[in-house]
């Protein structure tokens, strides 16, 4: 099923803004002693900003490798010999997703240990699955003429596949990553939980305490990670997909 | 009937507002099949749609039987017409039954004659019934979706059809036949139709009346015969093509020019020589060689110089036989190709009728002309 | 083996607990449907309204669920009821929101246009248009939309344990707390066997639903 893309990028940004400073708004509003009191105490402001380095070394460890093999996997099922195993494939990768995150976690946990080592692989599993879907889809997606034009002017399938498909597919596979970040940002937050730090420290403990400005302090950078990701990888994808498919939509 | 008075549609407004359709003003009668043709962008479509409010009129007013259609409901409006689009339109969601039987169910009719209704239409386009009830669109061709269509369109039994380009969609070999199908139904159930074309062809064969639109404008509306012969201007001489006569005589029958008393014809046992004094005294290119009322071929000075015996052994076979009923298209294109300018002509039961000529059809084609001119 | 020991010794606590969860899910899954659907209908008459709506729902989806239950922690213990299954079933409707109108959205709004222009032609009123045409071929998408919801909150719900709401994460979270192994993988393994059955089960509803004469 073709998603539709929705409304200018700056439609989606205003929206995104707004929730942001919404966001912002209550937090501060809320709590608004609280939090800054405690931001205003240079251990806890080093000590946020070292979760967040946590935070991101997850993010991004798993990311390149769900990118490596999410991007191969894409690529060769959309290949006509192996195509027929192209639903097995999905359904193999997308009981990553299927399985809710705790779960993946409290698995890998079980054969790791705990640290940053079953978190990243689970994060890994779980970011595998947009990238090879969209990659797989945005390919599959390229119209059977473009391709036969190509073969006609006498195009090498390697050829094909790096000038002609993907450059056409990048649009979806741009998408596809997008998601996968914005899952990836979101889960990593769990992996506090089997010990491998990350601002979802923050969160679980300003829980457990029922100390507010604890929870906002993780669960604010957590959403402006996610919001961030999502934006710039848009900006990416107005950078590098090629101005005539993105006008072709 | 559907009248049409200084009919205008114009999209937009101010700067930007586009006339589709400009005071156009005609009448398709009780019974008549209204071919709207011009080349795209003329506002064709734009007019039909507005027949049966799928566009709104912004000026004029369009009555079908003498009531205003902007005074009644949409709804009622629509339902009382059949709708043929070129896309074919089936809902892929239902089978053919299901298709056909939409209109029907909206108003109400009972279970039995729905079914009955269904059975007869699918026959009536040759579609089995016992075969293809319970198919869905997607298995079929689109000629046969087509007449799907065109039975959806006739199920409640409307008085008008709307069809927009609705064999479009199909390959030309199948567009030929499903317009001769059509026609045979048109000739047995006497709708009125409203049929936009691109395409001058299927406008000659498919038309009571052509309407011809340029940029909204009606230029012309007539049958196709004056619109041939008579093109009102430069626009419609082009767009009619330039070889207008030809087309005309795609509508001319050979029973309208053929000569039914030919001097050149010789008995079979007439012998050579008696044959070739006949050629020779009359000037004539060549015999037809008659035995009774049959067609044996023909003979000329060359098949009898130096001959003897009778003209049934020396007679060489017409390449090619031409019937009443043919076009004179078809009989100039046999002359053409066996370098032969005249004919025997056979009635429907095969039996020699006449003869036709290159001379024959020029004349007919001018008289045609000519009876347009004086008008 | 002391996962099957720890299920056996603990049944009926793990059934408790799955009755919990599918509470949880249904109820959500069930108030995101009736509002998610007419929404999703709603707004394929105005092109704008609906790129609003979407495009926020979509910025929902962005924000973590464990952020997103942090944040309304602080908002909903003003009503008393910062922890439990009022903040879980806000949430869970929230993301399931998403899936449910834009597929739902997307689902009408793909039908053909020569369909509804033929539809339309022929007499239908714009209610026996939407019943006959647009609903019938937008509900495979509509069901698609549906799993992938449900799927989601399956697994949003078990980090729901750790704002005191129950369900099967309830055992994945004491599990780890305790360092009590079993305990973890049997959470783990019975919230997973959960989503892959219900996924499964979606599935064949999505086959069946989709009309015969659809079928790619």
């Amino acid at each position: 099923m073709k998603e539709e893309a929705f409304g200018s990028p700056a439609a989606a940004t205003g929206i995104r803004f707004l929730l942001l400073a919404a966001v912002f708004i209550a937090g501060i509003a809320a709590e608004r002693i609280g939090l800054v009191e405690y931001l205003s105490d240079p251990w806890e402001r080093e000590y946020v900003l070292f979760l967040a380095g946590q935070h991101l070394y997850l993010v991004a460890v798993s990311m390149a490798m769900a990118l490596v093999t999410g991007l191969a996997t894409g690529i060769v099922v959309s290949r006509k010999r192996f195509r027929k195993f192209a639903g097995v494939v999905m359904y193999v990768i997308g009981l990553g997703q299927t399985i809710p995150s705790l779960a993946v976690l409290a698995l890998t946990m079980s054969f790791l240990g705990i640290g940053s080592k079953p978190a990243i692989l689970a994060l890994y599993i779980y970011s595998t699955l947009p990238i090879a879907r969209n990659t797989l889809a945005g390919i599959l997606s390229v119209s059977p003429a473009i391709i036969d034009a190509a073969r006609g002017v006498g195009m090498s399938p390697a050829r094909i596949l790096l000038e002609v498909e993907i450059p056409n597919a990048l649009n979806v596979i741009l998408t596809g990553i997008r998601i996968a970040l914005v899952i990836n940002i979101g889960t990593a937050a769990l992996g506090y939980l089997i010990g491998a730090g990350g601002l979802g420290d923050l969160v679980f403990t300003g829980i457990n305490l029922m100390r507010t400005e604890l929870l906002l302090a993780g669960a604010l950078p957590i959403t402006i990670l996610a919001l961030a990701g999502d934006y710039l990888l848009e900006l990416l994808s107005l950078l590098i997909v090629p101005k005539g498919i993105r006008m072709a939509g | 009937m559907i009248e049409y008075d200084s009919v205008t549609k114009v999209f937009g407004a101010g700067k930007t507002a586009v006339t589709a359709t400009d005071n156009v003003t005609f009448t398709i009668e009780q019974g008549e099949t209204a071919v709207f043709l011009g080349p795209s962008g003329c506002g064709k479509t734009t007019l039909l749609r507005m027949t049966n409010r799928l566009e709104s009129i912004t000026r004029g007013n369009i009555r079908i039987r003498g009531r205003e259609i902007r005074e009644m409901n949409a709804q009622e409006l629509r339902l009382g017409m059949g709708y043929v689009i070129q896309q074919i339109g089936l809902f892929p969601n239902k089978t053919i039954a299901g298709n056909i039987a939409i209109v029907p169910r909206m108003l109400k009719w009972d279970k039995k004659k729905i079914d009955a209704r269904i059975d007869e239409l699918m026959s009536l386009v040759k579609l089995e019934p016992g075969v293809y009830r319970n198919r869905y669109p997607v298995e079929l061709s689109g000629g046969q979706q087509q007449r799907v269509g065109v039975a959806r369109a006739l199920a409640a039994d409307p008085d008008i059809l709307l069809m927009d380009e609705p064999f479009g969609a199909i390959d030309p070999i199948n567009r030929d036949q499903i317009q001769d199908e059509f026609l045979r139904l048109q000739a047995q159930l006497r709708k009125t139709i409203a049929f936009v074309s691109h395409d001058i062809h299927e406008a000659i064969k498919m038309a009571d009346k052509i309407a011809i639109f340029r940029e909204g404008r009606l230029v012309q509306f007539d049958t196709p015969e004056i619109i041939l012969m008579r093109p009102a201007d430069s626009f419609v001489s082009d767009f009619v093509g330039a070889d207008r006569a030809l087309k005309a005589l795609g509508l001319l029958r050979v029973k309208d020019a053929m000569n039914r008393e030919p001097r050149n014809l010789a008995r079979a046992d007439m012998t050579a020589m008696e044959a070739l004094k006949f050629i020779e005294d009359n000037n004539f290119a060549h015999l037809i060689v008659l035995r009774g009322n049959r067609v044996l071929g023909f003979v000329s000075r060359k098949h009898l110089k130096f001959e003897r015996g009778n003209l049934e052994a020396l007679a060489e076979k017409f390449p090619e036989e031409l019937g009443v009923r043919e076009p004179l298209r078809d009989a100039l294109s046999a002359m053409l190709l066996h370098d032969l300018a005249s004919f025997p002509v056979l009635d429907d039961n095969g039996g020699f009728a006449g003869t036709i000529s290159y001379k024959n059809i020029q004349k007919s084609i001018l008289e045609l002309y000519s009876e347009y001119q004086d008008e | 083996m002391n996962l099957f020991v720890f299920l056996q010794e603990n049944y009926s606590t793990a059934m408790y607990l799955t009755w919990e969860h599918l509470w949880m899910v249904g109820l959500s899954l069930l108030i995101a449907i009736c509002t998610g659907v007419p929404t999703g209908i709603f707004i394929t008459r105005n092109k704008q309204l609906a790129q609003k709506v979407i495009g926020g729902a979509n910025v929902i989806m962005t924000v973590p669920s464990i952020a997103l239950f942090g944040l309304m922690l602080p908002i909903l213990a003003v009503f008393g009821h910062g922890l439990g299954k009022v903040p879980a079933i806000i949430a869970l409707v929230l993301y399931a929101e998403l899936p449910i109108v834009r597929n739902t959205y997307v689902a009408i709004k793909n039908v053909d246009p020569a369909l509804v222009d033929a539809g339309k032609g022929m007499g239908m009123s714009k209610w026996q248009l939407l019943r006959e045409v647009e609903i019938p071929m937008a509900v495979p998408v509509i069901i698609a939309g549906l799993r992938t919801a449900v799927v989601m909150i399956i697994g949003i719900a078990a980090i729901a344990a750790y704002v005191g709401a129950g369900g099967l994460g309830v055992f994945i979270q004491q599990g780890i707390a305790r360092s009590h192994e079993s305990m973890v993988l049997a959470g783990a393994l019975c919230v997973s066997l959960l989503a892959v059955v219900v996924d499964l089960a979606m599935g064949f509803l999505e086959k069946r639903v989709t009309p015969r004469g659809m079928k790619p």
